[in-house]
């Protein structure tokens, strides 16, 4: 290696450790502030007594896990739903024409447009008279304006990547369009599926407004109860830090759990060649 | 036969009489919407907590046999989300916690019921509440009217004045007297950057976020004692005074306060952060709602500085020949409200019977750590003195506040929008003081007046 290209080399990764200090920076500080006192939250910033009450305050003398396992229903059966209702959708988006085809597949995406601060006070009476309001079954639902709209849209373009002359080779083989579907459409759509299903999972777990508002006495998302360690008399950055980080780590072991088809799936399919 | 329906007529008559005494010698009927459930919305608070946090919820349910439903929501989304709930007209909650200034709100927008009635209850014990706390959350919907009459709409469970709080510690160890004028604090404000030995440790800590917040408690209790109004009625409209000489000094002088003398995040300051600054022993002065600071100190692991603590009623401007005396405060009353289109009125009234009665307020404003007791029999109580009492001067700056106490506010149905452009100028006079070293404070607040006027400008006040 020439010393030009060493020297090139060096400057990229200290480019890159400069970036990735950058990025992961906050949330190292983060991390930090789950192991500082109250009382050394605003006096300290590297050098501090560590302490695991924070922890012990958050994880043992709250609900925190009813909040998380709020957060996993709602957030997963949001993309249970989607994924279920959405890829059949995409399928006959861009396989079949039918009348309004276009307006229809740009009135889901439409979903995504409205601010949801302007759309909840209908919603909330809708819930109210339905009994949906402050229940699993009525965040799943409303969550749909989040995550359907996606699923549909990522899944549409892989579906119209995939040439349909596989499918009419499946049909001579003998293969039933359940069958074509599930056994040659579905594995080539894969990578793009679970992209887009766990970018709506971090998108439904991370909503805040729907939850806050259409919920809140037995259904309880750690997105609003985590506010709650804002307390009247202080503001427990430590506590809130601790909810904050674990809150994160469903979403990173489910990113970790389908990394391989995460690359693939975030550059393809959503680009027509 | 005739004998017969007679005698079955008095021992009718006799039986009837025999249950009428006993129900009005009897203890109220408690039970008498025993199986109703209602829904009660809480903001996250000390007063939410006496409820909630000491079995006296669960108390109240064995007592009346009403099952209760909460939630607890921190005050930065509350009133989104009780607004949204109100605005529906479903009916929940029947029950929900509210400020007097939100009653100007939702009170002329018809979402709460008038409790009038309700509160002739003998055993209610209405007169016992301090009439300028409870008559906050009266009024008579009409705009440019002052409270105190109309509608009861609201019941307090606690009042806050706003005063000055300051680290009496470090003030006895290095002989700082306290501040008596506006300049006074300023020089002091910023003589005391750096403090605590931190070098983010600053002088004074006030609200600044851009809402109605940082307007009403510290920067309205002085606006007030400076002489100025917020809106005057003229020719039954409301005029905006904001363009005032008064108003324009006191703004002028409280953006110097802040650049000079506060903390350089002051505009991302909400109650939370002035008063965790101040208890962290960042801030050597609060100047913010009473019990803000008292919730710092009390109890003695409340913060980092708890029990350091010392008030004052507040300073007067320079040469005005003000004396402490003439002090003013603006007044803020959490309280609890009945939801107009409730169906549980009967159970939610005696959810409202319960917890802003005398004997669980004297449990909140001891055991339950609720300064500020908005009833006399509590806050005069031997109990309650004994406790709130023990920090330095607090109950004395109350006294002295309270003749002058009341909402500083004109009531109006758009305060909310109004405040909020009066906080948008605050924030960008400082932020133009910070930058360049001084502001048009004169010229930014005639704007605001222009702006106000045409926002209230279909109000009628008759």
């Amino acid at each position: 290696m020439t010393a030009q290209k060493r020297l090139y080399s060096i400057l990229k990764n200290a480019g890159l450790a400069i970036y990735a200090i950058f990025a992961l920076f906050p949330l190292l500080w983060m991390v930090l502030l789950t192991f500082k006192s109250d009382a050394e939250m605003l006096t300290t910033t590297f050098v501090f007594h560590p302490t695991l009450v924070n922890y012990e305050e958050v994880l043992l003398k709250t609900d925190y896990f009813r909040y998380i396992k709020d957060s996993i229903i709602v957030a997963g059966g949001a993309v249970i739903i989607s994924v279920l209702a959405g890829v059949p959708a995409a399928y006959a988006l861009a396989r079949y024409n039918f009348k309004k085809k276009e307006d229809i597949a740009f009135q889901i995406l439409s979903f995504k447009f409205a601010p949801e601060i302007l759309v909840v006070l209908p919603l909330y009476m809708i819930y109210d008279k339905l009994g949906l309001y402050d229940t699993y079954f009525g965040l799943i639902w409303v969550y749909q304006l989040i995550s359907m709209p996606l699923i549909i849209w990522v899944v549409r373009g892989y579906f119209e990547d995939i040439s349909v002359e596989i499918e009419h080779a499946a049909q001579v083989d003998g293969y039933s369009w359940w069958q074509i579907f599930f056994k040659i459409l579905v594995p080539l759509i894969r990578p793009g599926l679970v992209a887009s299903a766990l970018l709506c999972f971090i998108f439904a777990w991370n909503s805040f407004t729907f939850p806050l508002l259409l919920a809140g006495i037995k259904i309880e998302p750690i997105t609003v109860a985590a506010t709650k360690y804002l307390a009247q008399n202080t503001v427990h950055y430590g506590q809130m830090a601790v909810a904050a980080t674990f809150s994160a780590l469903p979403s990173i072991i489910f990113a970790i759990c389908i990394q391989k088809h995460l690359v693939r799936g975030l550059s393809f399919g959503a680009v027509k060649g | 036969m005739k004998k017969l329906f007679a005698l079955l007529l008095v021992v009718t008559l006799m039986a009837t009489l025999f249950v009428g005494v006993g129900s009005a010698e009897g203890e109220f009927d408690w039970k008498a919407y025993a199986g109703t459930k209602i829904q009660v919305m809480f903001n996250q608070h000390n007063y939410q907590k006496a409820i909630t946090d000491y079995g006296k919820l669960e108390a109240f349910q064995e007592l009346t046999g009403i099952e209760v439903e909460y939630s607890v929501t921190p005050e930065e989304n509350y009133f989104d989300k009780l607004s949204v709930a109100l605005s529906s007209k479903g009916g929940d909650p029947d029950i929900f916690m509210t400020g007097a200034y939100q009653v100007w709100d939702y009170a002329s927008a018809g979402y709460m019921e008038p409790l009038d009635e309700y509160i002739t209850d003998p055993d209610y014990n209405f007169a016992d509440f301090y009439p300028g706390v409870a008559g906050t959350l009266a009024w008579d919907c009409i705009p440019g009217h002052a409270v105190g009459s109309g509608h009861q709409w609201a019941l307090p469970m606690g009042y806050e004045l706003n005063d000055i709080a300051y680290n009496k510690k470090y003030f006895d160890e290095n002989n700082i007297a306290v501040p008596k004028t506006t300049g006074e604090l300023l020089e002091l404000s910023k003589s005391l950057k750096g403090w605590h030995g931190g070098e983010n440790d600053y002088g004074i800590a006030v609200r600044g976020t851009r809402n109605w917040a940082t307007i009403h408690p510290g920067y309205m209790s002085l606006f007030a004692t400076w002489g100025a109004k917020d809106f005057e009625v003229e020719d039954g409209k409301l005029v905006c005074k904001l363009d005032s000489p008064e108003a324009i000094a006191m703004t002028d002088y409280w953006v110097k306060l802040i650049v000079e003398g506060s903390s350089p995040q002051w505009a991302t300051f909400t109650w939370y952060e002035a008063g965790a600054n101040f208890g962290a022993g960042v801030a050597a002065i609060l100047y913010d709602a009473t019990c803000n600071a008292y919730f710092q100190s009390y109890p003695a692991d409340a913060s980092a500085e708890a029990g350091n603590f010392g008030w004052i009623p507040g300073v007067v401007p320079d040469d005005s020949g003000l004396t402490e005396n003439d002090i003013k405060s603006n007044v803020w009353v959490w309280s609890m409200g009945m939801n107009a289109n409730s169906d549980n009125k009967g159970a939610a009234w005696l959810f409202l019977k319960y917890f802003t009665g005398p004997e669980f307020m004297l449990f909140s404003g001891t055991e339950g750590a609720c300064a500020d007791s908005p009833r006399a029999s509590v806050a005069e109580s031997e109990e309650y003195k004994a406790i709130v009492g023990q920090q330095f001067n607090y109950l004395e700056s109350l006294d002295a506040l309270l003749p002058n106490a009341t909402i500083q506010f004109t009531p109006q149905p758009y305060f909310f929008e109004t405040t909020t452009e009066w906080a948008a100028t605050l924030q960008d006079l400082v932020q133009a003081y910070r930058d360049t070293g001084s502001c048009d404070t004169e010229g930014a607040m005639k704007a605001l007046k222009a702006k106000l006027d045409i926002a209230v400008e279909d109000l009628v006040c008759e």
